[in-house]
């Protein structure tokens, strides 16, 4: 039946981590050529990952929130960026806001503004309610 | 205007369920009671006061052709109500739970209802002529969590369920001497009682409100994720998709046609959905009137709008500046709508009018037959 995918036993954690610093040295060239955004579509691809290994998941976590800082132009990102990342992004989003750190926060904030325009209350409800696939 | 009636019965209603002729009404105002209304010279006046109850009734339904009400209550208990005179008289169904009842369904030919619980199990019930008793057998061991909601298959064997571990399981309810192995049933009717034929692990949430299409071919059932997850051919090699919305969660569904779904929920006004040619299921549109969203303002008002809902505050929120946009969006229902029951008119396959009732204790009657733009689903 679809809808799992089965999780990733832990001995696979290395290879996960390994295509994590693949992204990142990718993102870090996107964002040399001034592409925030395709650095935003690299960061959330493949994520959550699918494993219950929380090095993984926080070694996603700075990738993405790398990407989601080098965000300057929010309804910019909007016009580029494809409905399909809405759900994912909103996870990152609330995961932003739980580490408390102020810069992070206000930038969190400021794209979730506009998320929610976008992508209605549904898209929250989605973020909020997996408790499987969470980031 | 889709809503024809709108009847301000109580407080909150918890359920509904109609009669046969559509003429009279059992609802339970959020108490241990079961309040029965009679349309009388166009008004509608209590006729009858159902208590034996001892806690919230959480599911009433009223079965067409035998002309029988069953409730179930959180106090495990379950009781059928035959009609003798003008009274209604009460017996009770030994359930054999631990937990509370949650909802009740009578099966297609009526000779069994199941009730879906706390318990993390199913009863089907069904009547002993030689005992003059109803007997509960249960489904065990099969939900990790409370079962939410129970569908019966047109073929009166198959059940349907939904539950808060997440799953939509579908069941084989064979009872010995209450159903026959007619070619009417199909291959459903080879499977032994409480044999699992499917489970679905489409979401990772609770899930609420599960139903088959007139045919049976098709299920649908909802997710507390604000999806929607449509079902063809319920078996070893079954087809889903799935459909996300941007509004609040659905509570509960209805097929209206093979085509059409209505589903209604947190978001106080029901969404339509509809398949096209190709079977691709869509949202639609909402059935009441709604004003335009586009405008942040009214994000943040639906905000200090759901967590006025939140505190049971229907009208509108106190900490809400923008009292103009926090009536709920022109919808008729003022609350979350927990139940939807069709209004079916006896040999038709398709039925246009359904009812709906909710936390706000308004029971709206809807009709789809001057939805122009609906009448192709139909």
């Amino acid at each position: 039946m679809a809808g799992h995918e089965g999780f990733v036993e832990a001995d696979n954690a290395e290879a996960i981590i390994t295509r994590i610093e693949h992204k990142s040295r990718k993102i870090e060239s996107l964002l040399k050529q001034y592409k925030p955004v395709e650095a935003l579509k690299t960061a959330l691809e493949g994520s959550p990952p699918k494993t219950r290994d929380e090095r993984c998941k926080s070694a996603n976590w700075i990738v993405v929130h790398r990407a989601i800082m080098a965000i300057k132009d929010v309804d910019g990102m909007f016009s580029s960026l494809d409905p399909e990342y809405y759900d994912i992004l909103m996870k990152y989003l609330y995961k932003g806001l739980s580490t408390g750190d102020r810069p992070t926060c206000d930038q969190c904030l400021r794209i979730h503004e506009k998320l929610t325009e976008k992508a209605g209350l549904g898209c929250i409800l989605r973020s909020l309610s997996d408790t499987v696939n969470t980031v | 205007m889709a809503a024809i009636a709108v009847h301000q019965f109580a407080q909150c209603i918890t359920c509904h369920a109609w009669s046969p002729d559509h003429s009279m009404i059992a609802f339970c105002p959020n108490n241990s009671e079961v309040h029965i209304h009679k349309l009388v010279e166009e008004k509608w006046e209590r006729i009858h006061v159902l208590q034996k109850h001892d806690q919230i009734v959480s599911g009433i339904d009223w079965s067409i052709r035998s002309n029988r009400i069953v409730t179930v209550s959180h106090d495990r208990n379950s009781y059928v109500w035959n009609q003798e005179g003008v009274d209604w008289v009460p017996t009770l169904v030994i359930l054999r739970l631990n937990r509370a009842a949650l909802c009740v369904q009578w099966s297609p030919r009526e000779n069994k209802f199941a009730v879906g619980s706390g318990a993390k199990t199913v009863c089907i019930c069904y009547y002993e002529q030689e005992n003059n008793w109803w007997v509960s057998k249960l489904i065990r061991k099969r939900h990790d969590s409370s079962v939410t909601s129970v569908a019966w298959h047109p073929n009166n064997i198959l059940l349907a369920t939904t539950s808060t571990d997440g799953k939509c399981r579908v069941f084989s309810t064979f009872i010995k001497g209450v159903d026959t192995r007619d070619s009417g049933t199909g291959s459903a009717g080879d499977s032994k009682f409480g044999e699992q034929i499917i489970q679905l692990d489409l979401s990772f949430c609770w899930s609420f409100g599960v139903k088959w299409s007139p045919s049976g071919n098709t299920l649908a059932y909802v997710g507390h994720n604000s999806m929607i997850y449509f079902v063809d051919e319920v078996g070893p090699a079954p087809s889903a998709q799935t459909v996300a919305f941007r509004d609040l969660p659905l509570r509960d569904v209805l097929f209206v046609s093979e085509r059409m779904v209505i589903g209604v929920g947190f978001d106080c006004n029901p969404m339509v959905f509809a398949a096209e040619e190709r079977g691709l299921w869509t949202f639609l549109r909402f059935l009441g009137e709604r004003k335009a969203s586009s405008s942040s303002a009214k994000y943040g008002s639906q905000f200090s709008e759901a967590f006025g809902k939140l505190y049971g505050q229907s009208k509108q929120g106190i900490n809400n500046d923008r009292a103009e946009t926090s009536i709920p969006r022109g919808a008729i229902h003022e609350n979350c709508i927990n139940s939807i029951v069709p209004l079916k008119k006896g040999g038709k396959s398709t039925n246009t009018r359904f009812s709906t009732s909710g936390l706000d204790g308004k029971v709206v009657i809807w009709d789809l037959e001057n939805q122009e733009d609906l009448s192709e689903y139909l």
